[in-house]
């Protein structure tokens, strides 16, 4: 009998209009790969419908890939359903196609990484893995 | 967040709708800590109960998440007022523990409709076809008063029939282009299933599917003599052809054999709490055995013939009827197996 516990549950979505994909399903992959139980979303979700899966889902972070250009606004928006929701320990972390001088203001407005083309998988693993290691899990 | 079973119970009682939150968690809870499901077993018998549980299965993109999607679609347009739960299982890595639960992918235009409340769990290893997680899961969508529980295996071949053991009915989804006539003769997964579904009906094969299946059906009702043979619905679920039958029928079975399936899950309630009060009088028979010195000391004089298993049982429960050590009420040790 398995009952070893994975590493965490973690939801990847793509919020906003763009329809690429790649980005999203390679980090699926690779937390996969790394013992996370990743549920996946699909493209051209809401904030509203993200945030709700989070909940329901009960992970202990969210993962947003964008590369419209709107992760200002859209991952504000998560961020403040999330805290809306009273959900505000559910960690948020986002990459695509973000210009250098936008990662401040994501990191203030409570954006736990930015990861950025180029970014490889094991600086993003052990990202996540040190953001969660401090997550009181269940 | 307070991560009492007790306590979250009373949240998601009071108010289910509001309180998705502490749901979610009790899941978590239980899923991670498959024994502690124990302590929801007080006062199970007042909890809410769905009106149906029906399990969804079949081999892996045979439409299963699609038809579920229909179906809340479908569900919630007849019954506005009534909530719905979906599990939803998907395989974990052999390799990384990890896993990709993709069937919400399929779901996500109910993400924000406050009557839907879908699950994905990752099998952690377990065969079967399900996770150890469902049963728990399936009791909190109870308590949050969901009238129609689906559960989704994960994609199976021939043998995975778990599904069974939670769902009032099994639907098994099929679609054309998977194997020949001799398949659907074979035992296992064909023999569980209450109603059948050829999904993907607009493809090439599923009339000549229908035909096989309905034949080798009806032969097996005649050699069992058990009746009529399970229903055969043809869908076509991405454009939501054949849904209405296949709820019609779904919503049939469920007035004619609603009551008999509340005896049923009362049943498996009642097995469910007498192995766990033998597994923990286990617990606590061993535990005595070894700190008692009944066990090594009694094990060698049986083996020396100086005493027989009998005795030394019999022992055993003398000594625990003295009661010790002493029953420590309520206590639950988490670390146990």
């Amino acid at each position: 009998m398995t009952t070893a516990h994975p590493r965490a549950r973690i939801l990847i979505g793509k919020p906003g209009l763009d329809g690429h994909d790649r980005g999203a399903k390679y980090i699926v992959h690779i937390l996969r790969d790394a013992g996370y139980e990743v549920v996946y979303t699909g493209i051209r979700r809401s904030p509203e419908e993200i945030v709700e899966a989070a909940i329901q889902e009960d992970v202990a972070a969210i993962g947003l890939s964008l590369l419209s250009g709107a992760h200002n606004e859209l991952f504000r928006q998560v961020i403040d359903l999330l805290k809306a929701r009273g959900a505000e320990d559910i960690l948020v972390f986002g990459g695509g196609i973000i210009p250098a001088s936008d990662i401040p203001g994501l990191h203030e407005m409570g954006m736990a990484a930015v990861f950025t083309p180029g970014s490889s998988a094991k600086e993003i693993i052990a990202t996540v893995d040190r953001l969660l290691s401090v997550r009181q899990e269940v | 967040m307070n991560e009492d079973i007790v306590h979250l119970v009373r949240d998601v009682r009071q108010n289910p709708v509001e309180n998705t939150r502490a749901a979610a968690r009790l899941m978590s809870l239980l899923e991670n800590h498959p024994a502690r499901i124990t302590e929801l077993y007080a006062g199970l018998a007042d909890w809410p109960e769905p009106l149906m549980v029906l399990g969804i299965t079949g081999p892996p993109g045979a439409g299963k998440s699609t038809l579920v999607d229909q179906l809340i679609e479908l569900y919630r347009k007849r019954h506005p007022l009534s909530r719905l739960g979906v599990i939803a299982v998907d395989p974990s890595s052999h390799a990384s523990k990890g896993s990709v639960m993709g069937d919400r992918v399929r779901m996500m235009r109910h993400a924000t409709d406050s009557h839907v409340f879908v699950r994905s769990l990752a099998a952690r290893g377990h065969l079967g076809g399900l996770a150890l997680g469902v049963r728990g899961v399936l009791r909190v969508m109870g308590l949050m008063q969901c009238q129609l529980i689906l559960i989704e295996t994960v994609g199976v071949g021939q043998s995975e029939m778990e599904v069974a053991e939670f769902a009032d009915m099994v639907a098994i989804v099929l679609a054309p282009g998977q194997g020949d006539g001799i398949q659907l003769l074979k035992s296992g997964l064909m023999e569980t299933g209450d109603v059948f579904v050829v999904n993907k009906a607009d493809r090439d094969g599923a009339t000549q599917l229908q035909s096989q299946l309905l034949s080798t059906l009806n032969l097996r009702a005649s050699v069992a003599d058990a009746g009529a043979p399970p229903p055969v619905c043809m869908t076509s679920a991405l454009g939501g052809d054949g849904m209405d039958g296949f709820l019609d029928l779904l919503e049939v079975h469920c007035a004619r054999s609603g009551d008999q399936w509340l005896t049923q899950r009362k049943q498996r309630f009642e097995q469910e709490v007498e192995q766990a009060v033998l597994q923990e009088a286990h617990r606590r028979l061993a535990d005595m055995l070894r700190t008692s010195g009944i066990g090594s000391e009694g094990i060698t004089r049986v083996l020396r013939g100086e005493t027989t298993v009998n005795e030394l049982a019999t022992a055993l429960l003398q000594l625990s009827a003295r009661g010790k050590p002493p029953y420590n009420e309520g206590h639950v040790d988490e670390r146990r197996p």
